[in-house]
């Protein structure tokens, strides 16, 4: 990806294909994000009056099916892009093949967690009501 | 030891030193910049959002502050992040899928006064709330 950016002539950046499944995942996340934040952003902050929904707003919000899986896909989406971009930071420090194991290990459960909590604050709060 | 950690720091922060670099090396740490920005702000929402948990005035309580000037003002800072982000990533996945390789800093140029835009319109709408 540095090498797209890079400033090399744009005839030799062209001849170095980025092709790591890593790199991939993260277009594809990103691409879906544009639709899914700026959803989230115009539903929750735009729509809304005042900027932002009271709680009233908010359960009956996630009341709705479709909003539901778009929102915990959103939650997967932007976790996943978070990470995988956070992984290629540092991956930069030039770390030895057992420590990114141990870094992708790490950021998988981060991961799981972060989707797992954010799955429970849902459930939650459509329960509360 | 010493001196194979301070190279590996040096490595991995490489990509923040913009001094006397081309355009390319600017919109490539600004991608991260504004992505790390995100990934805290990701978080912080996280735990933000377990105000919902507690029920109604601790929610309604959160949002009478998020809709002052100083939070408003936040927004405004969120949404150029998402906006720089979102469409710098946009331009180097096409980038890496080899479209618009040789022009890229046009597109990166294009690209950025479409967030410009965007983002005084967002801002327009937020503070107008």
């Amino acid at each position: 990806m540095a090498d797209m950016l890079s400033n090399r002539p744009a005839s030799e950046s062209a001849s170095l294909p980025q092709t790591s499944a890593s790199w991939l995942w993260q277009a594809v996340t990103g691409v879906g994000l544009i639709l899914l934040a700026s959803l989230h952003m115009i539903a929750h902050h735009f729509v809304a009056a005042g900027g932002l929904r009271d709680y009233a707003s908010v359960v009956d919000y996630l009341r709705n099916p479709l909003i539901i899986v778009l929102e915990v896909l959103f939650l997967i989406v932007v976790t996943t892009h978070a990470l995988l971009g956070v992984r290629a930071i540092l991956f930069d420090f030039g770390l030895s093949e057992m420590a990114e194991k141990r870094t992708m290990q790490a950021l998988w459960v981060l991961g799981m967690l972060t989707v797992g909590y954010g799955l429970w604050l849902t459930w939650t709060i459509i329960r509360s009501a | 030891m010493a001196t194979l950690h301070d190279s590996k720091l040096k490595r991995a922060a490489q990509w923040a030193d913009v001094r006397g670099r081309g355009l390319g090396m600017w919109a490539y740490a600004l991608n991260r910049l504004t992505g790390l920005g995100l990934v805290v702000y990701l978080y912080l929402h996280l735990v933000v959002l377990s105000q919902l948990t507690k029920g109604p005035s601790a929610w309604d309580g959160f949002v009478a502050l998020a809709r002052t000037r100083l939070f408003l003002t936040l927004d405004v800072v969120l949404l150029a992040g998402l906006l720089i982000h979102g469409l710098n990533g946009l331009r180097v996945t096409l980038n890496g899928f080899g479209l618009g390789v040789r022009s890229q800093k046009t597109l990166f140029i294009a690209l950025m006064a479409v967030a410009a835009i965007a983002l005084i319109v967002g801002a327009v709408m937020i503070y107008g709330k």
